[in-house]
C-alpha cells in the first residue's frame, strides 16, 4: 500500500474557497529525520494544506502523498501519520482516557496503548477526567497523545505550541527531536519562527498560499546580513562613491540615510573619506531570523521591487526569486533621496491595492505592532507616525517598507 | 470494518445521549400505551352498551382494540430514536470530533457503513425497549377483553420496531447530510410532530382519502404500525362476524374499514402494512444516501 519511507510530498497543491484563493500551488517535500517548519503569518494557508494533506480538504487543484500514496490509500491511517490539528475535538462529557479508547479502537489497538500514551504526555493524573473541563495546554496534550496512539512514523502538527506552557513546550521540543532522531517524519506549522525555531531543521515558509522560501534553516540563517546605516551630507555623491568602489549593495532610505549591505563600517568609512562627503552617522543593523521571516510573509503588501534587497535571496528550492539588484539601483537614482516623492509613489498606493484585493487575509498587525516600522506612516491601514526624521536606534528602517 | 464498529459503539457508551433518550423514549411509549388503551376501552365500552350497536350482533367488548394503543404509542416515542440517530454524525460535525474519525478511518464510506450498522444496532435496540413499554402500558390501562393475542402482539411489536429502526437511520441521514445538530433536529422534530401528521391530514381529507399521505415519510412509517392493527382488528371482526353467522365484508366497506382504523392509529391514507415498510425504507435509503454523499466530499475545516 505504502512505500514506509516516512516521506511527505506536497505537489501543486491549490484550494479556493469560493472566490478566496487559500492555497496557491504550494510545493515541498518533507524527508524522514528531521523536523520541518511550516511557518507563515495567520491565513497564510498553512491549516488548509496541512489538511488537504491528511484528506480532510479536498484540494481544488494538485496532490499530496505521504508514504508515496494520497492519505485516502494508507489503509489504516491512524498507524501511518498522527495528526494534532486542533485541541477541540473532543466530546466535552467523554473521558480522556475513553476519547483514547474510542480511537484505539479504530485503529485496531489494545486499550493498553491508550494508557500509554496518555502517561506519555502527562495526563494519567486527568485520565478520568472529562475532556471538557480541560485547559488549553492540556488539550493539546490529549491532541498529541491521540496522535501517537497507533505510533505513527509521520507526524503532523498545527500549531501545537498554543495553550502550552513554557515547560510544556520545551517538553515537546525534546520530544519532537527525539522522534525525529529516531528517523520519523515530523512537519509542524507556526505562525511565530522563534516558537520552533530550536525544534526545526527544514523551513517551509509560505504567505497568502505560496512558498516564498523552502529549505535548510541554516541556510536561511547564513543568508542572515548585516548592514550599515549611513547618513551622509551628499548622498548623490556618497552613492557614486560606493558604486565607484565596486559597492553595490545600496539601499536608499525614506528617512534619507543609505543602507550598504555588502560593505563593512571600515570599507565605507574610507569610500566616504577619500571621496570627500562628510558623514553624519554610521550604523552596523544586524537581522535576526525573525525579522528576515517576518520580511518574508509579509512581502504582499509591499510594492515589488522594494522587498529585502541585499538581505537578499535565500538560497533557491522552490523557485521563489526576490527582486533584482538592479532594479533597486535604477529606483535609487531615479528617486535622488525625495522623501516625499518616495513615500506617495512607492509606499502608499501599492499597500492599498494589495490589502484590498485580499481583502479575506487581515493585515498582519501582530508583526506590525512588534517590529513597528517608521514606513508605516503613508500606510492606510496604519495609523500615521509622527516623526518621520532618522531614528538611529530603529532597526530595518524603510527596508522597502515591507518591515 | 470491525474495528470501527467497535469505535462507534465505544463513542455511543462513553457518553449519556443514549440513556438520556432511551429514558423518555420508555415514558412516553409506556405513559402513551396507557392512555391510549384505557381510552380505547373506556370507548369501546360505552359503544357496546349502546342499542344500536347490540342490535347489529358486533361483539364490540371482544375486540382487541388496544392493538391501536400500542401501535400510535409506538409511532409516538419513535421520534427519540430518531432523534439520537440524527445526532449520530451531526454531533461528531459539531463537537469536531469527526477529524479525528476520518484520520483513524480507513476511508469516509467505511465511517458511514460502521455508524450505519452501529446505529441499525440501536435502533433495534431502542424498538425492543419502547416495544415493553408499549406492552407494560396496555396492560395496564386496557381491559382484558380488549388485550391482543399473542401473536397479534408480536405482529404490531415487530413492525414498531422495524419502524424505529428505520427512523433511526432516517435520523442518522438526515443529520450527515445537513451537519448542524441543531438545525437537524429542528427540521426532523418540525417535521415529526407539526408538518408530517398535519399535513398528512389536510392531505388526506383534500384529496378525499386517497393513499398520497402513505408516499410521505411520516406517514408511510406511521402506515408501518397502523395498517397492522387495522389488518389484524379486520381479521378479527370478520371472524366474530362470521362466526355469529353472518357475511364476508365486501372489498369496498374493507377498505373504509381500514382507512377508518388507520386514522385513528394515526397514519390517515396510510398503504398496507408491507407498501409503507417499502416506501419508508427507501426515504430512509434516500436521505442516508444523499447524507452519505454529502459527508463524502465535506470539506473538514
Amino acid at each position: 500500500m505504502q512505500d514506509g519511507s516516512g516521506r511527505i510530498v506536497v505537489q501543486n497543491l491549490t484550494k479556493n474557497f469560493g472566490q478566496v484563493a487559500a492555497v496557491q500551488n504550494l510545493s515541498f517535500h518533507v524527508e524522514p529525520g528531521s523536523v520541518t517548519g511550516f511557518l507563515g503569518p495567520n491565513g497564510a494557508g498553512k491549516t488548509t494544506t496541512l489538511r488537504m494533506l491528511l484528506g480532510l480538504v479536498r484540494p481544488t487543484a494538485g496532490h499530496s502523498t505521504i508514504n508515496g500514496q494520497p492519505f485516502e490509500r494508507l489503509g489504516n491511517p491512524g498507524r501511518v501519520v498522527g495528526a494534532v490539528l486542533e485541541a477541540q475535538g473532543f466530546h466535552p462529557t467523554r473521558s480522556a482516557l475513553n476519547h483514547l479508547r474510542v480511537y484505539a479502537a479504530a485503529m485496531g489497538l489494545p486499550d493498553q496503548r491508550a494508557h500509554e500514551v496518555i502517561q506519555l504526555v502527562g495526563l494519567a493524573g486527568a485520565a478520568h477526567r472529562a475532556a471538557g473541563g480541560f485547559s488549553l495546554g492540556m488539550k493539546q496534550r490529549l491532541a498529541l497523545a491521540t496522535a501517537l496512539l497507533g505510533d505513527p512514523q509521520v507526524l503532523v502538527l498545527d500549531e501545537p505550541a498554543n495553550g502550552l506552557d513554557p515547560e510544556g513546550i520545551a517538553w515537546l521540543r525534546t520530544f519532537l527531536r527525539t522522534f525525529a532522531a529516531s528517523g520519523r517524519t515530523v512537519l509542524i506549522s507556526s505562525h511565530l519562527l522563534a516558537e520552533v525555531e530550536q525544534t526545526i531543521d527544514q523551513v517551509v515558509i509560505i504567505s497568502r498560499g505560496q512558498t516564498v522560501f523552502y529549505g535548510m534553516l541554516d541556510d536561511l540563517r547564513r543568508s542572515q546580513q548585516s548592514r550599515v546605516l549611513v547618513q551622509p551630507a551628499d548622498a548623490s555623491a556618497f552613492v557614486a562613491a560606493l558604486q565607484a568602489a565596486g559597492i553595490n549593495g545600496i539601499q536608499p532610505m525614506p528617512d534619507g540615510r543609505v543602507a550598504v549591505t555588502d560593505a563593512t563600517i571600515q570599507q565605507i568609512g574610507d569610500v566616504a573619506a577619500k571621496a570627500g562627503v562628510a558623514t553624519y552617522g554610521m550604523q552596523e543593523e544586524k537581522v535576526d531570523l525573525e525579522q528576515l521571516f517576518f520580511r518574508l510573509t509579509s512581502g504582499q503588501y509591499t510594492a515589488p521591487g522594494y522587498a529585502a534587497p541585499g538581505y537578499a535571496p535565500p538560497p533557491q528550492h522552490g523557485g521563489y526569486a526576490l527582486p533584482a539588484e538592479a532594479y533597486q539601483q535604477q529606483q535609487y537614482q531615479q528617486q535622488q533621496y525625495q522623501q516625499q516623492q518616495y513615500q506617495q509613489q512607492q509606499y502608499q498606493q501599492p499597500p492599498q491595492q494589495a490589502y484590498q484585493q485580499q481583502a479575506y487575509q487581515p493585515p498582519p498587525q501582530d508583526y506590525a505592532q512588534q517590529y513597528q516600522p517608521p514606513v508605516q506612516e503613508s500606510s492606510p491601514y496604519q495609523p500615521p507616525a509622527p516623526d518621520p526624521t532618522p531614528a538611529p536606534q530603529q532597526d530595518n528602517t524603510g527596508q522597502g517598507g515591507n518591515a | 470494518m470491525g474495528n470501527m464498529i467497535k469505535a462507534e459503539f465505544r463513542k455511543i457508551l462513553t457518553t449519556k445521549l443514549w440513556w438520556a433518550m432511551m429514558i423518555p423514549a420508555f415514558l412516553v411509549a409506556g405513559g402513551w400505551a396507557l392512555g391510549g388503551a384505557a381510552l380505547t376501552t373506556e370507548i369501546a365500552n360505552d359503544l357496546s352498551r349502546e342499542d344500536v350497536i347490540q342490535q347489529f350482533d358486533i361483539p364490540i367488548n371482544e375486540v382487541s382494540w388496544s392493538v391501536i394503543a400500542l401501535a400510535r404509542a409506538m409511532n409516538i416515542a419513535s421520534i427519540f430514536p430518531m432523534l439520537f440517530g440524527a445526532l449520530g454524525l451531526a454531533s461528531e460535525l459539531h463537537r469536531r470530533t469527526i477529524t479525528t474519525t476520518f484520520l483513524t478511518a480507513s476511508t469516509r464510506p467505511g465511517v458511514l457503513t460502521a455508524k450505519a450498522i452501529v446505529y441499525t444496532v440501536w435502533g433495534v435496540i431502542y424498538g425492543l425497549v419502547i416495544a415493553v413499554a408499549v406492552s407494560f402500558g396496555a396492560l395496564l390501562g386496557s381491559d382484558s377483553n380488549h388485550l391482543p393475542d399473542g401473536k397479534q402482539w408480536a405482529l404490531v411489536l415487530l413492525a414498531g420496531v422495524i419502524m424505529c429502526t428505520l427512523w433511526t437511520l432516517f435520523g442518522l441521514g438526515v443529520g450527515a447530510l445537513i451537519g448542524s445538530p441543531v438545525g437537524t433536529i429542528v427540521i426532523l422534530l418540525i417535521y415529526a410532530l407539526v408538518i408530517g401528521p398535519f399535513g398528512e391530514f389536510v392531505l388526506f381529507s383534500a384529496t378525499d382519502g386517497s393513499n398520497l399521505p402513505g408516499f410521505l415519510p411520516n406517514g408511510s412509517a406511521n402506515g408501518m404500525t397502523g395498517s397492522t392493527a387495522s389488518a389484524l382488528l379486520f381479521e378479527q371482526i370478520q371472524a366474530l362476524v362470521l362466526n355469529l353467522g353472518g357475511e364476508m365484508v365486501t372489498e369496498d366497506r374493507r377498505e373504509t374499514f381500514d382507512q377508518a382504523i388507520r386514522a385513528v392509529a394515526g397514519a390517515p391514507g396510510a398503504l398496507s402494512l408491507w407498501l409503507s415498510t417499502l416506501v419508508f425504507l427507501a426515504w430512509t435509503a434516500l436521505f442516508f444516501g444523499t447524507g452519505m454523499w454529502r459527508n463524502q466530499t465535506r470539506d473538514i475545516t
